[in-house]
């Protein structure tokens, strides 16, 4: 069994590094983008539109004439924003909505499942375009938008466990020994019910990176000339058919490369955080 | 057919490794043999190789694990030159292995049964029909009560007692030559573990079968066996008649050891209760205590307590034994409030405790502890020791932090664990560290009562040793009142002034231990004592007389 677990977690360990490394490159980006991109990114250059890549336009330019490269560089700042917002909050408000709901049996709780089971059951996308374009196309109401939607996959998550949790002996024990209801729930149960849901944060922060780049390209996320990823595919997609493909590949492979990051971030947690690959350390 | 005079298996010096040679092999020089119709006990404690035995045995060897010096014969074959074919014929047909917890080994899908006809017909290759006749006949010969009926049961549905007979049965349709039982019947209740292993030993006498007994349980070593045979780390340290280790004594120091924590403590236990008679004030006082279990599909609600009552004055412990189920948890945890009682009367030091809310209780609980029954999964797995034995201390008046440390280390000290253990997690400690965790944790606030939920059970023999000796000691250093909720009788004789004996959920019994003992008036309780397997070799007959059924 050991060599087993040896192997997991030295794939755990390089799956950790590698997203780790593509994680240091866009937090580079974001942190060095007035200094790293050539052009301002939402300055329109009309003359030099959909001009191809070259040495003064690395990406090439858009059908405004503005600096691909630029934006692309830009966008890290607000996709990634977004995305991290969004599943901060659902982090936030999910797991102790998720602790409450799974200490506390009773119609309160199976009221806040119908609800989230009517929130998950709603497609993605239709969602997000009636709430976006209700409470209007800003960076804030996309992120409140993901938000929504993410907060029930940590409740859940962290519910799940605590079910498992709440019956176990040494529950009953820290009872006797005098523990309230909230020492109980904080010290005793989240501790050991937060793995699932740290590993789940990785994992969500890709997907909102996708939702958003999915909401702004059908139009339902943010505006031009706002540098976003999505944005800038669905605006290079029309040019697609006229052979100008320089527009959308790149900003749609800068999409793939940050998925990627997160998604190899959180398969990393899960083989670090694996009970069964831990427990030989 | 085998000459009785030559042994039906040979074990000659075998050691076993693993892939890691940094680590001294697992079984080192292990030596025996065993002729037809014997049956050899291998005790031991934890880790100390035995199961590996086993497996070396029916050549199962686990993870990358092979026999790196040595050889094992069975009927003067080498198992190491048999080819493949034979390999496999070998295992679960020349030689049987049962296993503990005989549920887990049924598959949960199909009627037990039909998992018999299913091996019958591999075996014998006979039709359908006729293999569920014959796996009916064979529930019968292992004693299953009403074979039809239980024929068509699921695994789930069969008691831990049951399963464990099915799966002998399974384990005898190949007709092995040799047995081995893996504490086969670890878990299960005295009384039960009694019949499994009358079947076993019965089975094994008549079909003239070389057994090996797998146990750390001495009595029933001494009870079953002809021969025993003592493992440490790796290495049979003695080898001998089980009349020559227990009159003539054990030569190795190990054994001795072994043996002394295995004899019931000197008995009957030295604390005096503070005054013997009824003018002292009762300190814990339950009458008629009902608590109903509501089962899904049935209206019928279930009473695991059933109108109990009983009484515990100051510097008094009782003993509260029965067998699984039978309620003596249900009630304990009743007592501290893990549930809720239905109707009764608890009265703890003159007052009613049931009518109190659950911040009234708080006082109560600062008076009234419990030690958990399993050590490790009632410890906090992300908790260090020192806050885990801190926890209670919020019970009590407010302390400052150094006070707090203070008390956790003077804790540790009365409980008998290293102060350097203070920051480790419970995963590193050992099965008597956690325990005696456990007990520090109680024992934090003063409590003037303490309920030890079977405080003996799954531990090493030593280690239940020192556990009885730990509460023997504070017993007498602190006049602790305590009710102990438990299943080993020996432990109890050494432990409690008075016993009270539980069934269904109620108490069918009571009185002062050696009264109880001596002189038992019930007949279950009767029972229950002649299922403890007494560390003597027995005189008469070298089979004990199988018991009779006990139905429920």
């Amino acid at each position: 069994m050991r060599p087993l677990s040896a192997q997991r977690s030295v794939a755990g360990k390089a799956t950790l590094i590698i997203g780790l490394v593509l994680l240091a490159i866009q937090f580079v980006a974001i942190i060095f983008a007035p200094w790293i991109a050539p052009y301002s990114p939402e300055t329109a250059d009309p003359i030099n539109a959909l001009q191809e890549p070259s040495l003064i336009h690395f990406f090439g330019t858009d059908v405004s004439g503005m600096d691909i490269f630029s934006r692309v560089i830009f966008a890290t700042r607000i996709n990634l924003l977004i995305s991290v917002t969004a599943v901060a909050i659902a982090f936030v408000i999910g797991v102790p909505l998720g602790l409450a709901i799974g200490y506390y049996k009773g119609w309160g709780s199976s009221l806040a499942m119908r609800f989230f089971d009517f929130i998950q059951s709603f497609p993605v996308f239709v969602l997000g375009m009636v709430l976006v374009s209700v409470m209007g196309q800003e960076i804030w109401n996309v992120a409140i938008v993901l938000a929504v939607l993410f907060t029930p996959v940590f409740a859940r998550l962290i519910r799940a466990e605590v079910l498992s949790l709440r019956d176990r002996p040494f529950i009953a024990a820290a009872r006797c020994s005098g523990a309230t209801d909230s020492a109980i729930m904080f010290q005793h149960i989240l501790p050991n019910a937060l793995t699932p849901a740290i590993v789940q944060i990785s994992i969500s922060i890709g997907m909102a990176i996708l939702l958003t780049a999915g909401l702004s390209f059908v139009g339902a996320g943010v505006r031009m000339p706002t540098p976003e990823w999505g944005l800038m595919v669905s605006n290079g997609a029309q040019q697609m058919i006229l052979g100008i493909w320089w527009v959308a590949l790149f900003p749609g492979l800068a999409i793939v490369f940050s998925v990627l990051t997160f998604a190899l971030l959180g398969d990393a947690a899960k083989q670090l955080f694996d009970p069964q690959t831990r427990s030989s350390s | 057919m085998t000459n009785t005079n030559e042994p039906l298996l040979e074990v000659r010096n075998i050691s076993v490794g693993f892939s890691d040679r940094s680590m001294p092999p697992a079984l080192q020089e292990v030596s025996f043999s065993l002729k037809k119709g014997e049956i050899l006990g291998i005790v031991g404690e934890t880790g100390a190789g035995k199961s590996l035995l086993a497996r070396a045995i029916i050549d199962m060897l686990p993870g990358d694990g092979c026999i790196v010096d040595g050889e094992i014969r069975v009927n003067g074959h080498a198992i190491s030159t048999m080819t493949p074919q034979q390999r496999r014929g070998y295992r679960g047909g020349e030689v049987a292995l049962i296993g503990t917890n005989a549920k887990s080994l049924l598959d949960p899908v199909v009627k037990v049964g039909e998992q018999i006809a299913r091996v019958l017909r591999a075996h014998r290759g006979i039709n359908k029909k006729d293999a569920w006749q014959e796996s009916i006949r064979l529930f019968e010969q292992v004693g299953i009560v009403n074979p039809e009926k239980r024929a068509h049961a699921y695994p789930h549905e069969l008691s831990g007692g049951m399963a464990q007979r099915v799966v002998i049965a399974m384990a005898l349709i190949a007709q092995p030559k040799i047995l081995l039982a893996d504490d086969a019947t670890l878990g299960l209740d005295a009384t039960i573990q009694l019949q499994v292993l009358d079947l076993l030993v019965e089975k094994g006498r008549e079909l003239g079968l070389a057994v090996v007994l797998i146990t750390h349980d001495l009595g029933m070593v001494a009870s079953y066996c002809d021969r025993v045979g003592i493992m440490k780390a790796g290495r049979l340290v003695e080898l001998t008649t089980i009349r020559s280790f227990l009159n003539d004594g054990p030569q190795h120091p190990y054994s001795r050891e072994l043996l002394e924590a295995a004899r019931v403590r000197p008995l009957p236990m030295d604390g005096q209760p503070a005054q013997p008679g009824a003018e002292a004030a009762p300190l814990l006082e339950v009458t008629n205590l009902v608590k109903l279990f509501h089962v899904e599909g049935s209206t019928e609600p279930v009473r695991a307590v059933d109108h109990v009552s009983l009484t515990i004055r100051k510097g008094e412990t009782l003993a509260l034994v029965g067998e699984s189920g039978s309620g003596k948890t249900t009630t304990g945890q009743c007592l501290v409030r893990l549930l809720q009682s239905d109707s009764g009367s608890i009265r703890f030091d003159g007052q009613e405790t049931l009518t109190l809310s659950d911040k009234q209780f708080r006082n109560v609980r600062r008076r009234m502890q419990m030690v958990f029954q399993e050590p490790y999964v009632a410890l906090n797995p992300r908790w260090r020791v020192r806050d885990l034995v801190a926890e209670p201390l919020k019970l009590g008046a407010p302390l400052t932090r150094a006070a707090k440390q203070a008390r956790v280390l003077e804790l540790l000290d009365l409980v008998g664990i290293s102060r350097a253990k203070a920051d480790v997690y419970p995963h590193e400690l050992t099965a008597g560290e956690q325990k005696r965790v456990g007990v520090a944790r109680a024992l934090a606030v003063n409590p003037d009562f303490v309920i030890f939920d079977e405080p003996t059970t799954a531990l090493d023999i030593r280690v239940r040793a020192q556990i009885i000796d730990l509460v023997r000691d504070l017993q007498k250093r602190m006049g602790l009142s305590a009710l102990f909720i438990t299943h080993d009788l020996n432990s109890v004789r050494s432990l409690a002034h008075y016993v009270a004996v539980m069934r269904h959920g109620k108490i069918i019994e009571q009185g002062p231990t050696e009264e109880i003992f001596a002189n038992p008036k019930e007949a279950y309780t009767r029972k229950l004592l002649e299922a403890e397997l007494p560390i003597e070799v027995r005189e008469e007959a070298p089979m004990r007389a199988p018991q009779a059924e006990l139905r429920a």
